[in-house]
């Protein structure tokens, strides 16, 4: 009885002296700890992570970083704000996904935080990223920490070699892959492939595809989008354009690693890093990532092409291919039509609308951290983070690539391929409406996955895509879709 | 009134009715985190479920999401493809029907009302499942989720349960190092399956797996088994297998062990070989455990997940996507009218397979073993 | 082997017979044991490789897993810690101090939660060193869920051995059909699920009452036990999305009590099926005297039965134990930041898009399996027996 009443009294001191227990500074958000749930890293988290230490050492705010499998991004984010668990502060995931949480109330304005910051620069952000990416309904509701949208990546030796210019279309696409799969272009007498592709269910295959589908059937801007009829939301899906997007897509598969129904972005980056790709559909990423001290095969011989085009556009009325002309296809360049996709949007933050002042606060300043240039510019030349450019300081000239270790040649190319795609009239957006994630994320890539396991036909898979497609419209509500597909397409705001 | 009496009575009284108090507490567990949340899911199952910001907001549909795999959109993800149809399975199918058909009519007799409206229950998921199997693999079509998650069950506890006894029987010969042997089969058992699947596709891999120079030898080095669905499906037995067969291994163990040495003894001095032995001697003794274990291990085999998830994510397209796999998907999708009604679907399915595989093997064998 | 010949006559026996069949009642054949021994042998490989492999990979570096497969450590190549360092590195709260003061916050919050009704502290935020705490979490739940599983389920199956119930059939249907009412109610209706729960508890006093006395019919023990035991049948998957409703209107979502409690409830049957066998097999007449004595029956359970039982129950919780320790299923749905258990942090790894960091993820599958390997062992004592074998019986 004794020791126990002496060891109580010891366990209750020693608590009391421990809620007391003083910190290292006072800083301006002391004691607070901001949660944030984001994909597994080091891509994306593990920069969050490290920045979050510089947060703290400056302000005394924790940043803790979760990381969940990015299938599960979206899904967790959603049951934890709208059940008020409020175990998450901020999300970090595609700009397009905050429609749907807006749409729940989800989301905090970022507006008066922006106001009273002196840092963040807002101007500086690109207005595709600036308006489209951060504006939920006119409303500043995410701050984007990086700018996505696929490219075309070639080996310019390989195809130097092989006395071929840098594809224009798909079709030149298949054609150069073709003529370089079975080389080895690492040196290490081991055949290599034409095109890497990450074909991998419930990973990123389903923003590839829309790559090859966006300059097929977006021909009149932005503003058009290349995935619903906008007046109706009836699906765009069941027609030529994207049947022949479908067929091209599965056709490099034959030219392609064996094993590519099964690699997601993790593995096509490992292969093409070693030097055995000759052709890439990736982000902004191997740009920088050519530097790393594992890429010395691919050193400064990976180049960008912003876009690749069709020659051929979809007629929306009879659902059946035609030749560009200038009428149909007011942004074409010499009889091709370009559409770079803006795969994802980029990876932006939000705040939970429920949390607490203190952490919305905390965590508004860690975003605004990340994104400002200070820092931002240094996150985007280093591949393995996972950031790509998205400000117009870091686009207007290529001195900060060059500084990174780029040659000259391919900075300007790599910088130029990213400001025309900025710059095109005709980019195709991502989804921005409620259920995004479920349109493509889900549907549209489990059908792809099963048209290229050869489970099924591409008719059935695009029948299939638009039954789903159309229970998902049901879902949310016609009416409220066609809205939100306007105030994402239309102005943006 | 005394202080003393009064504890006593109240102890009494609780003493009386100990019964309850034992009981209570499993009960209540049991009905309110299984039973309720089962009937609660019916109601999931026959909606279209929707987070908004203050709560969940329920739109009833009826039976679409069932009809959803069985005729609608779904159907050739859960069913397999189902057309065009053989000559040969046609005739196979008629054949099983036929025979189900004449069973279930001969145990009019023997069965009271409710044992009939078992069997035909019974009776009817064995006319479907044959149905789906003759019109799509063996009319040459792909299988779905349904027959993929029957294929893992049936297919693998097959082959556990002949290797488990195989080794069981090994062990039960008087032979050094039982124990050591005992050890080391029971470890897998343990393993995590996220674990053991991470393992089996470290090892599985072409190219930097350790099978790696075998592959090279038979000059298959460019084969990947992820990208085929039935190589796929396979790799998982055997994973699945590696991890279970200890569980039949000890069981039967057990049972051999519990094997009366005398009558064994006689038999072999009376000169019978040891396959005799085993099929007259051992094998009724032991056969009503076997059911057991097959029964329980079917049970777990049906809500296979973890595996198929870590070293496929579902496989080449939907390949080896079991059945509760399929769901988890589909509730990773915000659809979690769907994902309870497959949720429910694998419970008939386990439920009839199971309780008639309990009632007409497992009892028919005990029934047939204390005559 | 010249004078071979020879000696199979002096023993009587051809080589035949030398090889196949047994010398002697209760051994083996020449044959017979090569054949065992290897097929043992080559079964102990198999079982062991994945292991083996596991472990070397963790100790392996970048090049040592992408140059082809190396096989023997110090030989093939050098084992580094790496992989292991890289667990322990990414945040910088793993370092020794960090993670005993991180026991220490733990130890504090448990004191807290305990004299919360009494004295109010604040409990401190734990720093996250991620393996950590998934590895705690992972430690905490499995083991309050073990002892809760176990306890309750020990108590019902000796009750289902020793006491006999009857309950009416029909006030169970009466209670079904109420429990959907209720359902139908709370989730159409949009009545609040207390009024309903409250309306329908009267009715089904009220209905037991006067309507049940006409179903006569009634179950026995062998019913109840059954219908315990095949809740195994039920696939997580049907019930984890109304659970995880209930959990959020209590708000015990992504907290250790909600994990606790469905751990202990998945694996009831399995103790109630194990341990009623044991409990069935303690003679009578033991209980019998010791009632005659005046003891209460949760005095017997505690000291007569229990203590004859412990092999059984020791088994009976490394089994529990191990099983809660592997569950990945509930624990997704669930968990999302505070509550991630090992699982849960292998299957996220292993999505992410680092490519092939294997030897990191070797590294925490090590960290997953030495623990329940050591269990394993530790449990084979008590299977070799035969103590489960009673149970086998049933």
């Amino acid at each position: 009885m004794q020791i126990r009443r002496s060891l109580l009294g010891l366990i209750v001191g020693a608590s009391a002296l421990a809620g007391l227990s003083p910190a290292a500074f006072a800083g301006e958000f002391d004691g607070v700890t901001v949660n944030i749930l984001t994909r597994p890293g080091y891509v994306i988290a593990g920069r969050l992570m490290e920045r979050g230490v510089e947060f703290e050492a400056a302000t005394g705010g924790r940043i803790v970083v979760t990381e969940v499998p990015f299938a599960e991004i979206f899904p967790k984010i959603q049951n934890d704000w709208s059940t008020g668990t409020n175990s998450i502060d901020v999300g970090v995931f595609a700009a397009g996904w905050g429609v749907e949480l807006d749409a729940a109330g989800l989301l905090e304005d970022l507006d008066p935080y922006i106001a009273k910051d002196d840092k963040i620069d807002l101007d500086d952000i690109a207005p595709y990223f600036r308006e489209f990416g951060q504006k939920v309904g006119g409303k500043t509701k995410l701050l984007m920490v990086d700018g996505d949208f696929q490219m075309v990546y070639y080996r310019k030796d390989v195809l130097d070699n092989a006395g071929l210019e840098p594809p224009k279309t798909w079709e030149d696409y298949l054609d150069i892959a073709s003529k370089i799969h079975g080389q080895d272009m690492n040196d290490d007498g081991v055949a290599d492939f034409g095109s890497c592709i990450f074909k991998k269910r419930n990973a990123q295959s389903y923003f590839a595809i829309q790559t090859f589908a966006a300059p097929i059937v977006q021909t009149h801007g932005t503003a058009q989008g290349f995935h619903f009829d906008n007046s109706t939301m009836k699906p765009l899906i069941n027609n030529d354009g994207w049947k022949k997007a479908f067929e091209l897509y599965k056709e490099t598969g034959k030219y392609g690693p064996p094993e590519e129904l099964n690699m997601d972005i993790g593995d096509t980056r490992a292969i093409f890093k070693a030097g055995r790709c000759g052709l890439l559909v990736e982000w902004g990423d191997p740009g920088p990532l050519q530097l790393d001290d594992d890429a010395t095969a691919i050193k400064g011989l990976l180049y960008a092409v912003s876009a690749l085009g069709s020659m051929e556009v979809l007629d929306r009325a009879t659902g059946k291919l035609v030749p560009v002309t200038s009428e149909n296809a007011p942004h074409s360049v010499d009889g091709i039509n370009y559409a770079p996709f803006a795969a994802f949007g980029g990876w932006a933050g939000a705040i939970n609308k429920n949390a607490t002042q203190k952490k919305k606060d905390a965590a508004y300043a860690f975003l605004s951290y990340m994104s400002q240039a200070a820092q931002s510019s240094v996150d985007v030349t280093i591949g393995a983070t996972g950031y790509n450019p998205y400000r117009l300081s870091q686009l207007a000239s290529p001195d900060l690539f060059v500084e990174a270790g780029m040659p000259l040649e391919l900075a300007v190319n790599y910088i130029g391929a990213i400001n025309e795609a900025l710059n095109s009239l005709n980019m195709a957006s991502d989804m921005k409406i409620p259920g995004a994630s479920n349109y493509t994320g889900v549907v549209l890539d489990t059908e792809l996955a099963r048209y290229l396991a050869g489970e099924i036909t591409v008719e059935e898979a695009l029948e299939n895509i638009e039954a789903g497609w159309e229970e998902i419209t049901e879902d949310f509500g016609r009416d409220e879709q066609i809205e939100y597909q306007r105030l994402a397409l239309g102005s943006g705001n | 009134m005394a202080g003393s009496s009064q504890r006593e009575s109240w102890g009494e009284w609780v003493d009386r009715h100990s019964g309850t108090f034992f009981i209570a507490p499993a009960v209540t567990l049991i009905l309110i985190f299984a039973i309720f949340p089962t009937i609660y899911s019916m109601f999931f199952a026959m909606s279209r479920v929707r987070f908004t910001g203050d709560g969940l907001k329920f739109r009833f549909v009826g039976f679409r999401n069932f009809s959803k795999q069985f005729f609608g959109t779904d159907q050739v993800h859960f069913l397999g493809r189902t057309e065009p149809v053989s000559i040969l399975a046609m005739i196979i199918f008629a054949v099983i029907v036929v025979s189900v058909l004449v069973w279930l009519y001969r145990s009019r007799k023997i069965a009271t009302w409710v044992g009939m409206l078992g069997r035909t229950v019974s009776a009817s998921m064995a006319i479907f499942l044959t149905w789906v199997l003759c019109a799509s693999l063996l009319s040459g079509n792909s299988i779905g989720t349904l027959y993929t998650t029957l294929f893992y069950v049936l297919v693998g506890c097959g082959i556990q349960f002949v290797i488990g006894t195989g080794l069981a029987f090994i062990c039960s010969q008087p032979i050094h190092g039982k124990n050591f042997f005992r050890v080391i089969f029971f470890i897998p058992l343990m393993v995590t399956p996220l674990g053991v699947g991470y393992a089996m596709k470290m090892i599985a891999d072409i190219t930097k797996g350790p099978f790696e120079p075998l592959l090279r030898l038979f000059g298959i080095e460019n084969w990947v088994w992820s990208a085929d669905a039935w190589s796929a499906r396979l790799v998982m037995v055997v994973g699945d297998s590696w991890q279970w067969i200890p569980f039949i291994f000890i069981c039967m163990l057990a049972a051999l062990e519990n094997v009366p040495q005398d009558h064994v003894e006689a038999a072999q001095v009376d000169g019978a070989s040891s396959m005799q032995i085993f099929r007259e001697i051992t094998w009724p003794q032991v056969v009503p455990v076997a059911v057991t274990v097959l029964l329980i291990r079917a049970v777990e085999a049906f809500k296979i997940v973890d595996l198929p998830n870590i070293m496929t994510g579902g496989g080449p397209g939907t390949a080896t996507e079991s059945m509760t796999l399929h769901s988890l998907f589909v509730w990773r999708a915000n659809d979690m009218g769907t994902s309870a009604a497959i949720g429910y679907l694998l419970l008939i399915l386990t439920v009839i397979v199971c309780a008639s595989f309990f009632n007409y093997v497992v009892l028919g064998r005990l029934r047939r073993t204390k005559a | 082997m010249s004078d071979a010949s020879f000696k199979f006559e002096k023993s009587g026996r051809s080589l035949m017979e030398r090889l196949f069949e047994p010398p002697a009642i209760g051994k083996m054949s020449l044959v017979a044991k090569i054949v065992a021994y290897s097929l043992l042998a080559i079964w102990s490989v198999f079982v062991l490789f994945p292991i083996y492999w596991v472990i070397i990979t963790s100790f392996k570096d970048a090049a040592a897993v992408n140059q082809g497969p190396f096989y023997i450590p110090f030989f093939d190549f050098q084992p580094n810690l790496d992989a292991w360092r890289a667990q322990f590195n990414i945040d910088r709260f793993c370092d020794l101090t960090s993670i005993l003061r991180q026991v220490y916050l733990l130890v504090h919050n448990s004191f807290v939660f305990v004299v919360s009704p009494v004295i109010s502290l604040n409990p401190m935020e734990l720093q996250i060193c991620k393996i950590y705490l998934a590895f705690t979490n992972s430690v905490v739940i499995s083991v309050v869920s073990t002892t809760l599983c176990v306890a309750v389920g020990s108590m019902a199956a000796y009750a289902l051995a020793r006491v006999q119930y009857k309950p009416k059939f029909g006030n169970i249907l009466v209670f079904v059909a109420l429990l959907v009412l209720v359902i139908v109610a709370t989730t159409y209706a949009g009545v609040p699920w207390w009024a309903s729960s409250t309306v329908a508890l009267a009715m089904f006093f009220f209905l037991v009452r006067s309507v049940g006395r006409y179903f006569k019919m009634r179950l026995g023990n062998n019913d109840i036990l059954f219908w315990i035991i095949s809740q195994r049948i039920l696939p997580p998957i049907v019930v984890v999305i109304p659970v995880y409703v209930m959990f959020q209107a209590v708000g015990l979502l992504d907290t250790h009590l909600a994990l606790i409690i469905l751990y202990a409830v998945a694996n009831l049957p399995i103790v109630v099926w194990l341990m009623h066998d044991f409990f069935a097999n303690v003679p009578i007449e033991l209980e019998e005297s010791a009632q005659l004595d005046g003891a209460t029956r949760f005095g017997i359970f505690w000291g007569i039965v229990l203590p004859l039982t412990r092999p059984g129950l020791a088994a009976t919780t490394l089994l529990i134990l191990v099983l809660n320790w592997n569950e990945y299923l509930f624990a997704v749905f669930i968990a999302t930041v505070k509550v991630q258990t090992m699982p849960i942090m292998v299957a996220a790894k292993n999505a992410g898009e680092k490519g092939v960091f294997w030897w990191e993820m070797s590294a925490i599958i090590v960290v997953m399996i030495i623990p329940v390997i050591i269990m394993s062992i530790l449990l084979t004592k008590f299977i070799s027996k035969g103590v489960l074998q009673g149970a086998m019986k049933g």
